[in-house]
Order: C-alpha cells, then sequence, then structure tokens
C-alpha cells in the first residue's frame, strides 16, 4: 500500500534548548528523501519524532493524510515505520535471530518456534549474503560480530516489520563500500515496492548518489527542500550554513600564519594508527591553538587519548624534538601533557569527593609526607578563584556543582600543573554561556603563556572563532587543514561531509 | 527543614555507648556497680581491637571500590595465628620473627589476591573466596589438624594484660594503629588515591593515578593487615585452633559498613570501622553474658546492621 508521510511545524523543546523549531517534512511512496544538516541541526531528534521516540511540543504528524499521535516508539511501528538506529540497539548476549525478532517471535503453541525463527533469519541474511563473514549465521551471539555485521542486523532487524516507511539514521557509518552498495541496491528495490524511505546521513556522496529529495535543517527549522537532481553537493552545504551566526563570543586576537611559522614546533605526530585512527600526522607550533574539527565519532576522540597515553597506538610522537611513547596517562603528565576529557561525569570527576580532592588528584604527589594539606588548600583555592569557580567552599562534593562550574574543577586540576600542552576533547559542552565566554578567555591567555593546545570542539563556531587553524577529521584520517581565509563555516561543513574542498569566499 | 546528620562512626559510638548504658537496666547487664561497669567497658574495648585491626584491611579494599571486598581474611588470620603460635614456640626472642613471617605471608598471599584481581580480572568477591579456600586447605594440609607450639610471656604481657594506668596493651596498640590509619588514608598520596580509585577508576587513572598498582597495593595491604590480626588474637587467647580466624571474616565487614563506610567505594573511613567493631562486639558480649544462645547473637547482629546501613542510606551525602 502506498504511503505518505507529512511533518507540518514540529517544534521540540529540550529546557532552553530548542531542538527543532517548526520543522517540515514530506515524504512519499516510492522516494528516498535525504535528511540533512550540520552537528546539532535537529536531525536525530527530527527523526525519533517520526518514530514515536520522542513527543513533539507542537506541530501535527499526517500518515496518508490522516492526523497521527504516536504513543509509544510501538505505536509507530505497528503503524509501519520502522528505524535503523544510529547507535545500536541489539542486546549483545543474545543471537542474531533472537534480536531480530526480539518481542515477535514466531510462536507455535504457545512457544517460540525456533525453526521458524532460524529460516526467516536466514532469508533476511541472504539480503546481504557475501558482505560479512560466512560463519554469520542466525544463532550466533550478537556480541562475536563486527561492528559492520552488527549494523546489517540492525538494518535486517528494521526491515523484518516489512515497513511502509523505513528511517536510515546514519545507518551507513559503520559500513564497508561493498556492504553500502548492497544497501542501495536494496533500496532501490524497495522504492520499487512502494516504501518510502528516509536517508540521514553524513556522508555527501552517499546522498547524491541514493536520493531523490532532500530537506535541509538548520538550528531545528527546515530550510530548504527540493529534487536532488537540481542541486548540487555545494548548494546543500551552502543550506546548511548559516555564516552570520559566527560573530559569537568564541573570539580571539590570533597571531598571523607568518608569526606562528617562527616558531618552533613543539608537538608533531607521525603516522599515528589506533582502532579508529588511519594514520594521523601533525604538527603543532608552541603556543599554536590547533583546533580539531569534523563530524563525531571520526577519531577525534582517540587522537586526544592516545597523545595523552591513555590508548595504546602505533606511530611517532615528538615533543620538543624528543621522540616519545606514553603508555600510562602518568608518563604523559610527567612530560607536561594534561587532558580535558570528552564525558565530565564519566572520565572528569570523582563524583562523591571534595573539589579539594577531584582539583589535587593530578598532584598529590607534590605535597610531601605526610601531605601538606594548608598548602594543597592555598593552591586549590588560588586555581578557584582564577578560575571564578562558584562554590560553597573547597570541601563541597563536586557533585553540587552546575555542569560549567564543574568543567572548571576538570580543567583546575590540569591548571594547576601547569601544562606545556593541553588536550581538550569537546570541553564547552553541556555548559551555559557565561563559562564559555570565561573558558574561552583562559583559552587565549594560556596561548599567550606558550601552552601548546590541542582542541576539538563539536561546535563549529568555536573553532572558527578560536583557533589559528583547523584539521578536519574524517574517517579517522585529516581531510583537510583549513586556516585563516580558507577557515569558513562553509569550508568546515563540506570538509566534514567529505564532500570537495572549496576554495576561500571572498 | 533542616536535616539531622550526624557522621556514621560518631553515630556507631553514641549507640555503643547508649546500649552499654541501657544493658546497666538489665538484670546480668553491665553497668549495674560502676567500678565493675569500667573494668567491663575496658574489657569490651580490648575485645573490639582483633576485630578491629582485621576490619583496617577490609576497610581498604572495601574503599578501592570495584566491588571490594577481602573474603580471605579470616583464613589468612587462622594461617598467621597458626604461624605465630608455631614459630614463637614459648620464647620471647622469636616473637618478632614471628610478627615478621605473619605480616610477610598475609602479604603474599593479599599480593595474589591483588593479581588475581588486577590483571586476571576476576571479580573479588570470587578471586577472595577461592583464596580462603586454599589457604584453609593448606592449613589442614600443614598442620594436619594439630598444632603445636606456644605463645611467649611478653605477648601475653603486651596484649592481654593492663600496660599503664589499667589499660590493656591491645588497646594502646590499636589507638597508635588507627593514628597511623587515619595518616594513611588522609594525609598520605596512597590514601588520596586510593579515594580516587574507588570513585571513579577511568577519572583516576586520566588524572595519572596507577590503578593497576594501587589495587596490588591495596590487597596486599589487606592480607598484612590480616596477619598482623593473626598475630594479636593468638597473643590474646594464647591457644590456637584452626577455625580461629573463621568468626572475625563477616564481622569485618559488617563493621566497615556499620561505620559508614560505603560498600561501593570511594568513601569511608578507619574510624568508622573502630566505631563498627566496638558496636558488635559490644552486641555478641552483652548477648552472652545475657546467656542468648548464638542463634539471637545472630540475629540481633543481622538486624543492628541493617537499621544503621538503612539509616545512613536516608542520610543525605551519603548517596551516591
Amino acid at each position: 500500500m502506498a504511503v505518505s508521510l507529512s511533518a507540518r511545524n514540529i517544534t521540540k523543546r529540550y529546557g532552553a534548548v530548542v531542538a527543532l523549531d517548526e520543522a517540515n517534512l514530506e515524504i512519499r511512496a516510492g522516494e528516498v528523501l535525504a535528511l540533512i544538516g550540520a552537528n546539532g541541526s535537529g536531525k536525530s531528534t527530527f527523526t525519533r519524532v517520526m518514530n514515536g521516540v520522542v513527543a513533539p511540543d507542537s506541530g501535527q504528524l499526517l500518515l496518508d493524510g490522516r492526523p497521527m499521535r504516536f504513543a509509544s516508539p510501538r505505536a509507530a511501528t505497528n503503524a509501519g515505520i520502522s528505524t535503523v538506529f544510529q547507535e545500536l540497539s541489539l542486546v549483545p548476549q543474545m543471537t542474531v535471530a533472537e534480536n531480530i525478532w526480539l518481542t515477535r517471535e514466531p510462536l507455535r503453541r504457545g512457544l517460540i518456534d525456533r525453526t521458524t525463527e532460524q529460516r526467516r533469519t536466514a532469508d533476511l541474511l541472504a539480503l546481504f549474503a557475501g558482505t560479512f563473514r560466512s560463519d554469520l549465521a542466525p544463532d550466533v551471539p550478537v556480541q562475536a560480530l563486527l561492528p559492520d555485521e552488527k549494523q546489517i542486523v540492525e538494518i535486517l532487524k528494521a526491515v523484518s516489520i516489512n515497513p511502509r516507511l523505513l528511517i536510515l539514521d546514519e545507518a551507513t557509518a559503520s559500513l564497508d563500500s561493498r556492504q553500502v552498495q548492497r544497501l542501495f541496491e536494496l533500496v532501490a528495490h524497495w522504492k520499487e515496492q512502494g516504501k518510502a524511505i528516509v536517508f540521514v546521513s553524513h556522508r555527501m556522496a552517499e546522498i547524491v548518489q541514493i536520493a531523490d529529495r532532500y530537506s535541509v535543517l538548520r538550528n531545528g527549522r527546515t530550510v530548504g527542500e527540493g529534487a536532488m537532481a537540481d542541486a548540487t553537493a555545494s548548494d546543500l552545504v551552502a543550506l546548511m550554513v548559516e555564516e552570520a551566526a559566527v560573530a559569537s563570543v568564541a573570539q580571539r586576537a590570533r597571531p598571523s600564519a607568518e608569526q606562528l611559522a617562527t616558531r618552533r614546533v613543539s608537538l608533531q605526530v607521525d603516522d599515528l594508527r589506533t582502532a579508529e585512527l588511519n594514520g594521523v600526522s601533525l604538527q603543532v607550533h608552541e603556543g599554536e591553538l590547533l583546533g580539531i574539527g569534523g563530524l563525531k565519532g571520526q577519531g577525534q576522540r582517540d587522537l586526544l587519548l592516545a597523545l595523552f597515553g591513555s590508548l595504546p597506538y602505533s606511530g611517532r610522537v615528538t615533543l620538543d624534538g624528543q621522540a616519545v611513547h606514553c603508555s600510562h596517562p602518568r608518563e604523559a603528565m610527567a612530560r607536561g601533557l594534561a587532558l580535558v576529557p570528552g564525558e565530565r561525569g564519566r572520565e572528569g570527576l570523582l563524583a562523591i569527593r571534595s573539589i579539594l580532592e577531584n582539583l589535587q588528584i593530578p598532584s598529590w604527589r607534590d605535597y610531601g609526607f605526610p601531605l601538606q594539606m594548608e598548602r594543597a588548600r592555598r593552591t586549590a583555592g588560588a586555581v578557584a578563584s582564577r578560575l571564578n569557580l562558584i562554590m560553597a567552599g573547597l570541601d563541597q562534593p563536586v557533585s553540587g556543582l552546575s555542569g560549567g562550574n564543574a568543567q572548571k574543577v576538570v580543567i583546575g586540576k590540569w591548571l594547576l600543573r601547569n601544562p606545556r600542552f593541553l588536550l581538550l576533547d569537546d570541553p564547552t559542552r553541556g555548559i551555559d554561556v557565561g563559562a564559555k565566554a570565561e573558558f574561552y578567555r583562559l583559552l587565549a591567555q594560556l596561548c599567550d603563556e606558550g601552552t601548546t593546545i590541542v582542541f576539538y570542539s563539536s561546535d563549529d563556531d568555536e573553532l572558527i572563532g578560536l583557533c589559528d587553524r583547523v584539521l578536519v577529521m574524517h574517517d579517522g584520517k585529516i581531510s583537510s587543514e583549513l586556516a585563516g581565509a580558507t577557515l569558513t563555516a562553509t569550508n568546515l561543513i563540506a570538509a566534514s561531509l567529505g564532500a570537495t574542498r572549496q576554495e576561500a569566499t571572498p | 527543614m533542616r536535616r539531622l546528620t550526624i557522621s556514621p562512626p560518631l553515630a556507631a559510638v553514641l549507640l555503643a555507648i547508649v546500649l552499654f548504658l541501657l544493658s546497666g537496666l538489665l538484670p546480668n547487664g553491665f553497668g549495674n556497680n560502676p567500678d565493675i561497669a569500667l573494668a567491663q567497658a575496658i574489657n569490651i574495648v580490648r575485645l573490639s581491637v582483633f576485630l578491629g585491626v582485621i576490619a583496617a584491611g577490609q576497610t581498604l579494599v572495601i574503599i578501592s571500590g570495584g566491588e571490594g571486598i577481602d573474603l580471605s581474611a579470616g583464613a589468612v588470620v587462622t594461617l598467621t595465628a597458626i604461624l605465630t603460635y608455631t614459630i614463637v614456640n614459648g620464647q620471647d626472642a622469636q616473637v618478632l620473627p614471628a610478627l615478621l613471617a605473619a605480616l610477610v605471608i598475609g602479604g603474599a598471599i593479599g599480593l595474589v589476591n591483588g593479581v588475581g584481581v588486577a590483571f586476571l580480572k576476576v571479580a573479588p568477591l570470587v578471586m577472595t573466596l577461592g583464596m580462603a579456600g586454599v589457604v584453609s586447605g593448606l592449613i589442614l594440609v600443614l598442620t594436619q589438624g594439630n598444632v603445636s607450639g606456644a605463645i611467649a610471656p611478653i605477648m601475653t604481657r603486651l596484649i592481654a594484660r593492663p600496660v599503664v594506668l589499667g589499660i590493656p596493651g591491645a588497646i594502646l596498640i590499636w589507638a597508635a594503629f588507627g593514628a597511623l590509619m587515619w595518616l594513611l588514608l588522609e594525609r598520605t598520596r596512597f590514601g588520596k588515591h586510593l579515594f580516587a580509585i574507588g570513585t571513579n577508576r577511568t577519572t583516576a587513572r586520566l588524572s595519572g593515578v596507577n590503578v593497576t598498582g594501587m589495587v596490588l597495593g591495596v590487597y596486599a595491604l589487606s592480607g598484612m593487615l590480616a596477619g598482623l590480626g593473626g598475630f594479636l588474637v593468638v597473643g590474646n587467647t594464647g591457644v590456637v585452633h584452626i577455625r580461629i580466624g573463621d568468626p572475625f571474616l563477616f564481622p569485618s565487614i559488617a563493621a566497615v559498613a556499620v561505620g559508614g563506610t560505603l560498600l561501593s567505594g570511594g568513601k569511608g573511613s578507619y574510624a568508622g570501622a573502630m566505631a563498627g567493631a566496638l558496636v558488635l562486639t559490644l552486641i555478641t558480649s552483652l548477648l552472652t553474658t545475657m546467656q542468648q544462645p548464638e542463634s539471637i547473637r545472630r540475629m540481633v547482629l543481622g538486624v543492628t546492621l541493617l537499621l544503621m546501613i538503612s539509616i545512613y542510606g536516608r542520610q543525605r551525602g551519603f548517596r551516591q
């Protein structure tokens, strides 16, 4: 049966953040719609509204012309809407067959009919036959699978309900090119059967190849839609970007490229490889603020963790001309490195311990035996006031602090050690505007003092406004380098998506 | 509304004092006659020492988090008590070598626990339970069921008898020991790192803490402290048998919990474990004096443990 879904004026707020602002979308049977937008433009929220995971604050969903309100994801599934999730929704301990048919197990006399379940699973697996290891059978537990095989199982699970509308949310991110091509053949087949497909991807080449129409989101608003045949990749990038928005608080007086070139290289990386990194090489000058950009999960985290000795790697790391290979964070610390990790609560803080202890964990060894507590309190107090940390006292547990203040504690513990190299993994995520502005000033000050900073941010405005240079990462590699006139929002997004490099805008 | 907050060690000590005084109202209770009451109080504190010292190692592994616990403590106490008994063999000159042997053997067993937990990734509960079995078996093999030896007069004098002002040596040793434990936990890098790994091992590692080294160290230390416990226990009783350490195992965990140390790690104190050891010893002695059977004693201890922990759980600041 033919299907159509239209989403009209969908608005969704999370506290003060507007994720979707009167967003619109229209999709009909037998077509592939690409839903595109930069990081944080509202794509994920939009797909979650369509599949019933998120209830919109206002707006209307029309399914086959009739207003629908999904009370649960289950209701959307029953209406024939199925989603391949970006974050895998499989139970690791269960088998491929059990995962695919979870809650919809074929029954015989009230018991699960294993034979039918296995047969149906084998039929589904046949869709991707030849693109995965031959021993991938219905009764293999999911935890034994490779990431791409898990993604295929995830796709098959969504397909197993024989949906009328299929949402592919970053479903190709972990697939190899052969698997992607097979998926696209299947998509073409499903189109002919009259299914509608929403395709969310960060890979511009795939969007151009598979989509019939596009819909572009920017800051939660639908800013353009049309037929794919009428648009080029650069048209789409232009729609995704709002150049004017760059005039934000993220500003810093930067040295010229010539000035930077005269300084010595303090950090050099050659052919760094980990599970996620496929050979990264870079150079950073003393006192330089080097930005790392790109979409989430392109290896930025691995790069910073490897440099900090927290992840095994191969390749060469040179600090101030001296080759080093740190295999534990404390070795990296001893060489003047510091890392503000990406997940503040899980990696940066000791929640139930005091602010004092959180600030001093890396530094206790400097306070002798027995620990000179008075001096520890004095230095911690000094760094707290330098960072303008708002607290009841140093003995307060750090769990009572706001996001911005908690992040100041994480930064403060490294400032106490006067690091020469500061590695930052998306440090402003989830902190308020005031704390961000203070943080930007601090970065500028540290650079002036000669600290070398490597700064990954998921916020493009920060990279553009603060960094001397930005390296964009894609698939575990550095895909382009932007600096000076080429450091623009358009180029940053184009490079993130793997689209061809654009020239500097005049 | 302002909540009533009271630190767990203080709560436990207050409970002990209240119980002690209340028992004066009971027939066969303590405290009917002030002079006798004082002697009884001192005796109860003296009896708490052995549980208290064994609970010290337990405190450290529990604070270290990662489901840390040392179920081999009872077996190690037995082994080192027997070892002390045979090495000393009635001679004062052999006391120091015996103490050293107790500490080294206890530490070595603890280190093996640490290796299992840190490198083989065996859950502490399983690792130390297995170790308890191995050590118990070893004791049977080595002793064939009978132990010959004797403790030295100097041990009885220092541990079991009054040394100054009618205070037994064991209590003085415990006081000094408590001060050292406070110093270790609150005024050394080891202590700070211990609380850090107990709270969040990822954060600790990313802040330069050698988590593996700490785990090895803390289990070795726990074994050593159980060894010290074995030495003191046999010094007090003067005789030894092959189950002498067993009754200390579960009370040593209970004492830590009653003292307000979070069983999930990262928060706690040795003062709490000391107070917990006092409460548990007091209740046991009280019920024994009142000629209550073992079954009643166990039930009362169990209920006390549950009550104390549920009260701490409700206090703000003790929830994670």
